[in-house]
């Protein structure tokens, strides 16, 4: 068996420097949200009276239910949070981010042309997407894990009650959700030549399917179509609250991981590189 | 070593038991082929870039893709390094074969593109260093190159000049020793200057025995340093000579002027009039057309070999009649 694909790999040269390109968008990234996270949980002490007024209001469960996994909790701590920071801007702004600069890993590269002088050295083609791929995964991990960091400070700060290993949990379960994110923007990225074309394609997908799952729990003839959706696989309510992980969840979205990282490879394998 | 046959200095590196013996890595000359071209084709959608194109390059010479834009240059040069795959035809790097090998030939072959892309948002030194991770081995050539094409390398390179630029593609292709160095039009971007310190680096490098293989669309850079050139037109090789060859082949430009124009002269097949002088071009023995001539007065007369421009102009205008 060859293993020097493998030993070429775990150098990973392409995936450092696929860490250093993003070095300062996962700065940059980090700390808004850590503000936003310090922002929007620091905000809970003056809204909770609202709140929980509004939760007796049948209408307003109605618009927000399906923001809050089902759960149509939204005025206890929990539920503010999940609400707010998790539903939001974790899984829909944060995914849209990631998204954005995963599906212009390749495409870029092809439209600036540096893929022909990558290509000349001794690297395959498998290499450069697993490589890219692995090089993504710092971003996701350090923003992820920070704002954990930061909704621990801000929940002893406001002297809230909250699992801390259910809060662990959560943004450990977002890990898959965020994998699935960037293998799908890898493989847009990889048939599409241009990095804009398959970015806005990408935030397209995210918000269609955001909507597609938000839709399906407002109305319960339309329950199945928040299946197609990546979102309907991460539910961060449960986690927070229960500490339960729907497994089911993880498989889903550890196999579309899989399944769009291995088309990446294929389809690249077999692409014209054209300049 | 010293080739028995021309003299020429070169040295040997020597390869596994395995790679010395390979069948199609000398040919019956006793050449070692580096690049083997076979019946290559390749197409997009319905345009026909290159067709049927087959081609050797051996061992320490500079090898002269000739041809204008759009003839099928980068194209070929794209299927050998295996950014395209052709749809029919195969090629050879060392004997090996491109469709399997590609990533083990890259290990020993240099590549300046055409459209020369850079990573713009890295200092020339970090660019190297990437680069020389990429290729993890040794770059015993870097400091060499580093004096002839200087560069501010603690500079982003998107502040470089288009020649500076050029002048990284250059480095990054020699920096690591490779067998073999295919370059598609690096001359491009480059100051007259600049080119000369290019054309006498490549004839340098030449003599260590570097095989080159040097696509262009300016015949005379071509005419000064390589020993053989293919020239290709529409995608078809139309020519694949030794440049002295496709010279001595084309025979000789005779122009006569002569007292009145005598028709017998006038309409044969390979003349023509041109400001009161009657214009040959001639292929083969020149004799019976000078006996023709010699019964005439003859006013002045020329003899000129045909140079590489006239011969490429008759390939680039539909070549051979």
């Amino acid at each position: 068996m060859d293993f020097s694909i493998i030993k070429r790999i775990l150098r990973f040269k392409i995936a450092i420097q696929t860490v250093k390109e993003n070095m300062k968008a996962t700065i940059i990234f980090t700390l808004l949200f850590a503000g936003m996270a310090t922002l929007y949980s620091s905000f809970y002490p003056q809204f909770k009276d609202l709140l929980a007024d509004m939760a007796k209001d049948p209408n307003v469960l109605n618009t927000f239910g399906g923001l809050t996994g089902g759960s149509g909790d939204f005025a206890s701590y929990i539920g503010f949070l999940n609400l707010e920071l998790y539903s939001i801007f974790f899984v829909l702004i944060l995914g849209i981010i990631i998204a954005f600069i995963s599906a212009t890993i390749i495409s870029k590269e092809i439209e600036s042309k540096t893929i022909d002088l990558l290509m000349s050295n001794p690297v395959s083609r498998k290499q450069i997407i697993i490589e890219r791929f692995l090089g993504l995964i710092p971003m996701i991990i350090i923003i992820n894990f920070f704002t954990m960091f930061v909704v621990y400070g801000v929940t002893i700060a406001l002297g809230e009650s909250l699992d801390f290993f259910n809060l662990f949990l959560t943004h450990l379960y977002a890990v898959p959700y965020f994998l699935s994110l960037i293998a799908i923007s890898l493989l847009i990225s990889i048939i599409s030549d241009e990095k804009m074309k398959s970015s806005i394609f990408m935030i397209a997908l995210l918000v269609g399917m955001f909507f597609l799952e938000y839709i399906s729990h407002l109305t319960p003839d339309a329950e199945n179509i928040g299946l197609v959706s990546l979102t309907h696989y991460y539910k961060p309510y449960t986690t927070l609250k229960f500490g339960e992980v729907d497994a089911n969840g993880v498989i889903v979205l550890m196999s579309v991981t899989i399944v769009a990282l291995v088309i990446s490879i294929l389809y690249f394998d077999r692409k014209d590189i054209n300049v | 070593m010293t080739c028995e046959k021309c003299d020429f200095k070169g040295y040997y590196k020597f390869k596994t038991k395995k790679e010395a013996f390979e069948k199609s890595d000398f040919d019956s000359s006793g050449f070692s082929k580096v690049i083997e071209v076979r019946n290559l084709t390749k197409s997009y959608k319905d345009v026909l870039a290159v067709n049927n194109i087959s081609f050797d390059v051996k061992k320490g010479e500079i090898f002269g893709f000739l041809g204008p834009n759009g003839a099928g240059k980068t194209t070929t040069i794209r299927v050998l390094l295996g950014y395209l795959r052709p749809n029919d035809g195969e090629a050879f790097i060392f004997g090996k074969n491109i469709k399997d090998n590609i990533v083990d030939i890259r290990k020993n072959v240099g590549y300046i593109p055409g459209e020369l892309a850079l990573y713009e948002h890295l200092t020339g030194k970090q660019f190297l260093d990437y680069f020389s991770s990429l290729r993890n081995t040794d770059l015993p050539l870097l400091d060499d190159l580093l004096e002839i094409f200087e560069l501010p390398l603690d500079k982003k390179i998107k502040t470089y000049s288009k020649g500076m630029k050029q002048k990284m593609g250059i480095i990054q292709a020699f920096m690591d020793d490779p067998d073999v160095v295919i370059m598609d039009e690096p001359t491009l971007g480059l100051d007259p200057l600049l080119q000369q310190k290019f054309y006498k680096f490549l004839r340098e490098e030449k003599k260590k025995g570097r095989t080159m293989f040097f696509s262009s669309h300016i015949l005379s850079e071509v005419d000064k340093i390589c020993d053989r050139v293919g020239i290709i037109r529409d995608g078809d090789l139309v020519a694949l000579e030794s440049i002295e060859n496709l010279k001595y082949k084309r025979g000789k430009k005779i122009r006569v002027k002569l007292k009145g124009e005598p028709k017998e002269l006038t309409s044969m097949k390979n003349a023509k009039v041109v400001d009161g002088w009657i214009e040959f071009e001639t292929e083969g023995a020149i004799d019976p057309l000078i006996k023709k001539i010699s019964k005439y007065t003859v006013l002045d007369i020329e003899i000129q070999e045909f140079s590489l421009e006239d011969i490429f102009m008759r390939y680039y205008s539909g070549g051979e009649e």
